[in-house]
């Protein structure tokens, strides 16, 4: 077998460090702003300048390596892992119980996700009330923060959002590289549009009874966050479903498979998310010129975005996360970034910065607080033995 | 036309990045902008209803607020009234609150809770058809509130 | 809202497999959109009078059961799980489901054929009368609801949510992703039967209770 020859060429190190400082000065800014307040704190410094110093290299060497979705992954991940330990020791602390009870929801002090998005659509435009137990503005993630988040997310980035800001696609996004190799590879390809189905139905019924029906019965990060108090047989069925769809879904199909089967077979706001890939500038485009067939782009990507069918016609699936998987397994560099509108052959470097930036930058910004938050609570378990106050 | 499109594409890119810088320098800003241009409220299903009237007595308030019936479209046939008693400042609800609770302020008690603020435990004395009963009690750290269930006088039949 | 969420979750599949009988006609018809929208008001006149022929016979089923009222959530919670498993089954499997206008008997085809005006109707009256799981189970919830008038609001509102699909169909150019739209159609359906079938324990659970 002949050698494959990488068609992309490393960057020197002192055009990567050109590139990469215009990320520093706009990562400082950005970071010092969102932690403007506690920098007087020695327990708050620590985690600010590990995480900024974190949040520097890794986008320096995606631009000395090339490569992106590895570097993208690790911030990834660590966000996740770094909002579990936050959200759950805030729970703790404010309230001594991950459990939601019924006196919360009244005072409306549910946070706002981003999931209950698009269920909360129709009734809004025809009642003009959000259909979530929380607040308007004011307080931890209240409704009109989160959509405003949504929106500059979704124009910016499309469905980018969902693997360069969306905190539950990192868990899944870690189990799915434990194995070196999948156990399961192959899944009939009519499951890849379950979760179109499922947004059909959680809107569907949301609207019904004015309740946002994916977060009473489906959604599986309430086992990571926070969840009603199981008072009756409704709520322990929907508790019992909740906890089997993590188990399943985001622990044991990632695994066995290497995909991140929440996003790409179930999430509603994932399938959602896929139209706003009609109006975001960037997507993920395949030089039919330069592929050989060799298929290992639909082997690697994590969401089932890619296939035989849109393979050969050079594009991806409504459904492209831009995770950049693809565009570093590729082995001829066929597979680039794209800007809509501009020829598909060519340089493709121009592309991937102009797409890198605002996605990183993304990532950086809302994960920041997470990661902070994070050794933050581990520097108080090292300190005073508890993560909590 | 080919040069007019790559031209229109990477200045759509380009906007990318001041979209997301915009979007959290001027979070609080856009974030309290789309909350007053859309106008939205929490849904009374889930805030309760707004306060219709306050009653004072002595050493805490009653709060009744509007019945919630509203649907998607329309009206439903069922739905509910929230009450909230909170003690006067710096003092604590008595042990027992016994209410007579007149919804429409015809007058006439629609119905009478008798709520015990140490176990939570409520009695509800329903004194009007549309009164169903209690739906449950809210235990808000120094208030209680009750949800109470209706039939809808504006969907005809108020039997059960 | 029920039944016309109901029609909406589950209305492409309608669309979905009575799509390959009506694109092909509205192209065969070559008229353009403009001759288009008639036939398809036509058509969809024939659904609803297919539709309101089922809301009477909801009704008259209704009626038989309604009168044993100690037994009437046992029925009818019983009917919803056995119909919601169905929809379930229907929805995950990969059986085939044919358009009724594909089952009709050739000489009524040919009879209509010769009578071109009708078939727009015709074919609306067949898909209406498809007894595919969700309309079966839209059946059993209009059979539970008091007199005819309620059922036949059902129905129409269940063919208000099922028809907003066809509306493109005049723009016939818009169905290059009709595939997907059918498996989109057909797992709503199974995610559907799931809720059914949680709403049918519920109720059976109540009425063996008053058993």
């Amino acid at each position: 077998m002949s050698r494959e020859i990488s068609a992309r060429p490393r960057r020197r190190l002192g055009k990567a460090i050109l590139v990469s400082l215009p990320f520093l000065l706009l990562s400082t800014m950005m970071l010092m702003g969102a932690s403007a307040g506690s920098q007087g704190n020695t327990l708050f410094l620590v985690p600010f300048l590990v995480t900024f110093a974190f949040i520097n290299v890794l986008f320096f060497m995606m631009m000395y390596t090339g490569k992106t979705d590895r570097y993208r992954a690790v911030f990834f991940i660590t966000m996740a892992v770094g909002f579990v330990i936050t959200f759950i020791a805030n729970l703790l602390e404010v309230r001594g119980s991950m459990a939601l009870s019924a006196a919360n929801m009244v005072r409306g002090e549910t946070p706002f996700c981003h999931m209950v998005i698009p269920m909360t659509l129709i009734p809004a435009a025809l009642t003009r009330t959000i259909i979530f137990p929380g607040r308007i503005l004011g307080g931890f993630a209240d409704v009109a923060t989160m959509f405003t988040l949504w929106i500059g997310a979704s124009l910016a980035l499309g469905r980018g959002f969902c693997s360069w800001g969306c905190f539950f696609g990192g868990l899944e996004d870690g189990f799915s590289r434990i194995r070196r190799k999948p156990v399961l590879r192959r899944i009939a390809e009519k499951w890849t549009y379950l979760p179109y189905a499922v947004l059909i139905v959680v809107v569907a019924l949301a609207a019904l009874s004015l309740s946002p029906t994916y977060c009473e019965w489906l959604c599986p990060f309430k086992t990571v966050t926070e969840f009603a108090a199981v008072t009756s047989f409704k709520v322990a069925v929907q508790t019992a479903m909740f906890v089997s769809l993590f188990i399943g879904l985001v622990v044991v199909l990632p695994v066995m498979t290497k995909k991140r089967t929440q996003c790409g077979l179930f999430c509603p706001m994932g399938a959602f998310q896929s139209l706003t890939n009609k109006v975001n500038a960037f997507e993920v485009r395949i030089d039919r010129e330069k592929c050989n067939d060799c298929m290992r782009c639909v082997g690697v990507c994590p969401t089932y975005s890619i296939d035989k069918a849109s393979v050969s016609k050079g594009v991806t699936r409504i459904s492209c996360t831009k995770c950049g998987k693809c565009v570093d397994e590729c082995p001829s560099g066929a597979v680039s970034y794209h800007v809509k509108g501009t020829p598909v052959t060519g340089r493709t470097g121009g592309a991937r910065m102009l797409f890198l930036y605002p996605g990183f930058i993304f990532l950086a910004v809302f994960g920041s607080g997470m990661i902070q938050g994070a050794l933050y609570r581990l520097l108080l378990l090292l300190t005073t033995g508890s993560m909590i106050k | 036309m080919r040069k007019l499109k790559s031209f229109v594409g990477y200045t759509w890119a380009l906007t990318a990045l001041p979209l997301v810088l915009a979007t959290f320098i001027g979070l609080n800003t856009w974030a309290k902008s789309l909350a007053d241009i859309t106008g939205v409220k929490i849904s009374p299903w889930h805030s309760g209803g707004e306060v219709a009237r306050v009653i004072r007595h002595d050493g805490f308030k009653t709060a009744i607020n509007e019945p919630v019936f509203r649907g998607l479209i329309g009206e439903r046939k069922r739905g509910f009234v929230q009450v909230k008693w909170t003690p006067d400042e710096g003092r604590r609800l008595p042990a027992m609150v016994d209410d007579s609770i007149d919804l429409d302020a015809d007058g006439t008690t629609d119905f009478r809770v008798r709520l015990d603020t140490k176990t939570n435990e409520a009695q509800l004395d329903p004194y009007n058809p549309a009164v169903v009963g209690l739906i449950q009690v809210f235990d808000l750290g120094n208030e209680r509130a009750i949800r109470v269930r209706l039939l809808n006088p504006h969907r005809g039949d108020t039997r059960q | 809202m029920e039944p016309l969420l109901l029609g909406l979750s589950n209305g492409t599949i309608c669309l979905a497999y009575c799509a390959p009988v009506l694109v092909p006609f509205f192209l065969g018809e070559g008229a353009g959109t403009r001759r288009n929208i008639p036939l398809l008001l036509e058509f969809l006149l024939g659904r609803l009078i297919g539709y309101l022929v089922f809301a009477v016979l909801a009704w008259m089923l209704g009626l038989l059961l309604l009168p044993t009222l100690v037994w009437h959530q046992v029925i009818f919670g019983g009917a919803y799980l056995l119909l919601a498993i169905l929809l379930v089954v229907y929805g995950f499997s990969n059986l085939k489901s044919r358009c009724s206008w594909e089952s009709a008997p050739g000489r009524l085809k040919t009879l209509l054929l010769r009578w071109p005006a009708a078939v727009p109707l015709a074919l609306g009256l067949l898909t209406g009368l498809n007894l595919c799981p969700p309309f079966l189970l839209a059946m059993t919830r209009a059979a539970a609801t008091p007199g005819i008038l309620h059922s036949v609001r059902f129905f129409v509102l269940f063919f208000v949510g099922t028809s907003i699909y066809f509306l493109p169909i005049p723009l016939v150019g818009a169905f290059s992703s009709l595939k997907s739209l059918q498996v989109v159609g057909r797992l709503a359906c199974g995610i559907m039967g799931v809720y059914y079938s949680y709403l049918g324990i519920v109720m059976l659970h109540g009425g063996v209770g008053h058993l």
